[in-house]
């Protein structure tokens, strides 16, 4: 496919970066483990952050002189705290940022595997699918899938939504990649398609559904961490830090891979068994996000787009950063869900998309040329 | 050595290759020239074990391919492809360490490597670029450095090592064109082996030791250049007819597209 002439009008990061990168001879690596330090604290600090800040009052000294066994203060007031920090905020900001995380981290993989920066799993259809799939289960999870309820309990919504968001991951991978190259356009037009059906597949579904399924549905559509609690975490928590903890291995495998498939099995990748755990990884992630919290859009484009243009592309730091990153974010986004129009919420999918949707436009014009559209 | 027996390949259910066979052997290089379409590159990749055969077998230093890991093929050759187009913004030095990284060669991750492999192809002082913004012939240069940080040394753990090439010359001017081919002829010299698809049939002449003509997925003569490259075969297998000269300095044939008529 000799098309190097299609790159001239690719245009590399911005001046201030590619100064950076002259001076280090090409090497970012000590950017980039920099930075991820710096992403640390800054994820630890927009969490203590969120834990403080909300629309009613609450001191979390309160609850820490509570913790720790000094029951002094005024009873009552502590306990309204202990509820509302600790039972509230807490779990909300840990869902955030295992939530941020899973998205920005899938967006990575898919992007890697896909070989293009437009491959997000809320933007092609995944997370449609993982939200059909655990529709389904509520909706027919009184009858049909009764059995599967009674077998894992708390753990089969997000089975559920693994299972539809897989589907639609190995689908989408089968239509847009032949021989090993990926077409940019035939991805983004099957995810539409793919996810307008799953869409209208939930569309029945909540159509026949009865009133109490009904409720169950209504969040999800928007996508939203209002509803965070401790059980939810025990639910989709360990799903999400096992994929967290095995996408790492891929890295080496995803940086080749950005060559094509060919080259990297020429480099010693296998490549099959790669694309096999990082669809997986990449469904269970987004499986767990989208059965806890609704589909939250474009955290997986925005956040490795951004980390790429300060570190660049390799996976070995562009995964942890973008999981550090999209935590992050997700917890700022929430923090501005629930305070720019309190005492009532924001749902935090509408803010992601207010956010994301221009930048992704803008990522799509600035890299035409050298995508392929 | 490497040893096509006898192999055919379908793709698409389209038989593409029929019963190649040709050995390798190291401290030679051997380039595969044909029309287009011919099936050099297939035979290439199959040779690569990057396709399934439908008949017949590739041995490196004995060896079924197709039994050895990927990681083990890594080792033993290196591969550079046609052209290679990147979507993500890596820089000249991260690409070229792919190939240290991947392919568990000789070396740790020390950035020497990647700056001798970068010298060696004539791109010094390259590391800082962004790839995408390079010229094709700069591209296909940064890919074959790439694989000459996977294949370091032309022989490692006591065996001849590989590398395998497509059309390593086709974009590159001809001081790089006579650059890229010396590197290959060195590594030959140092105990490997090397298998090129080639177009240019003069500089074929000039740097390899035997030649592979094909024509619609057959071998239609295989030997050293002065051999293949005859007035006969230029018109049986590219259907010009020409008069193949001998530059008289080097005793090395050569063939003026001047002397063609169609």
């Amino acid at each position: 496919m000799p098309r190097s002439e299609a790159m001239d009008g690719a245009r590399g990061p911005a001046l201030a970066a590619r100064i950076v990168h002259a001076w280090w001879k090409g090497d970012r690596s000590g950017l980039a483990r920099t930075l991820i330090a710096i992403l640390a604290v800054l994820a630890a600090a927009t969490f203590a952050t969120s834990i403080m800040t909300g629309a009613a009052d609450a001191s979390v000294g309160n609850v820490l002189r509570w913790l720790a066994g000094d029951a002094s203060g005024d009873q009552a007031l502590s306990m309204r705290d202990r509820i509302i920090i600790l039972d509230i905020r807490l779990p909300r900001a840990v869902l955030g940022m295992l939530v941020g995380a899973a998205l920005a981290v899938s967006g990575v993989v898919m992007q890697g595997l896909f070989r293009n920066p437009l491959a997000d799993p809320g933007l092609v259809g995944v997370s449609s699918g993982a939200s059909l799939g655990a529709v389904l289960l509520i909706v027919l999870g009184s009858t049909t899938f009764g059995p599967v309820f009674a077998l894992f309990g708390f753990y089969a919504l997000p089975l559920g939504a693994f299972c539809g968001g897989l589907a639609t991951t190995m689908l989408l991978y089968r239509i847009a990649t032949r021989s090993g190259e990926t077409s940019v356009a035939t991805m983004l037009l099957a995810g539409i398609a793919l996810g307008a059906l799953a869409s209208a597949v939930t569309g029945v579904l909540v159509f026949v559904a009865d009133d109490k399924q009904l409720r169950d549905l209504t969040f999800w559509g928007l996508g939203s961490l209002a509803g965070a609690n401790w059980t939810k975490i025990l639910t989709a928590g360990p799903i999400i830090l096992l994929s967290l903890c095995v996408v790492p291995f891929l890295a080496r495998g995803l940086n080749a891979i950005t060559l094509g498939e060919a080259a990297a099995f020429h480099m010693g990748v296998p490549v099959q068994r790669l694309k096999n755990i990082a669809v997986f990884s990449v469904a269970a992630a987004t499986g767990a996000s989208v059965a806890v919290s609704g589909g939250i859009g474009f955290v997986g484009i925005v956040v490795p787009h951004l980390l790429r243009l300060v570190i660049g592309p390799d996976h070995r730091y562009l995964l942890p950063a973008s999981a550090l990153l999209g935590g992050t974010m997700l917890i700022f986004a929430d923090m501005l869900a629930r305070t720019i129009v309190s005492p009532a919420e924001l749902p935090i999918g509408i803010i992601t998309a207010f956010v994301g949707a221009p930048f992704f436009l803008w990522v799509l014009l600035r890299g035409r040329s050298n995508m392929g559209l | 050595m490497i040893r096509a027996s006898d192999i055919s390949v379908r793709l698409a259910g389209r038989p593409v290759l029929h019963g190649v066979s040709f050995e390798a052997a190291p401290g030679t290089m051997t380039a595969i020239v044909g029309p287009n379409g011919s099936g050099k590159t297939t035979t290439l990749k199959a040779i690569s074990g990057e396709l399934q055969l439908s008949k017949g077998k590739v041995t490196i230093n004995g060896d079924d391919i197709a039994r050895l890991k990927p990681f083990e093929l890594a080792l033993k050759r290196g591969v550079l492809p046609q052209s290679t187009i990147i979507s993500f913004p890596f820089t000249v030095r991260e690409i070229v360490g792919l190939g240290l990284s991947t392919g568990g060669a000789d070396g740790g991750g020390n950035g020497r490597t990647v700056d001798e492999a970068l010298e060696a192809v004539d791109l010094a002082g390259f590391s800082g670029r962004f790839y995408q913004e390079l010229s094709g012939g700069e591209q296909q240069r940064v890919q074959l450095a790439r694989v000459l940080c996977q294949i370091a040394a032309p022989v490692g753990d006591g065996e001849p090592r590989y590398l395998l090439l497509d059309e390593p010359v086709s974009s590159l001017d001809i001081r790089h064109q006579l650059t890229i081919m010396q590197l290959a002829r060195q590594f030959c010299e140092g105990g490997g082996g090397v298998i090129a698809v080639m177009h240019d049939l003069n500089l074929t002449a000039m740097f390899a030791d035997q030649m592979v003509m094909m024509k619609v997925g057959r071998i239609r003569a295989l030997g050293a250049p002065k051999e293949v490259l005859t007035d006969e075969t230029m018109e049986a297998v590219f259907g010009c007819r020409m008069r193949v000269g001998i530059a008289p300095a080097r005793d090395v044939p050569f063939v003026l597209p001047q002397t063609a008529s169609l």
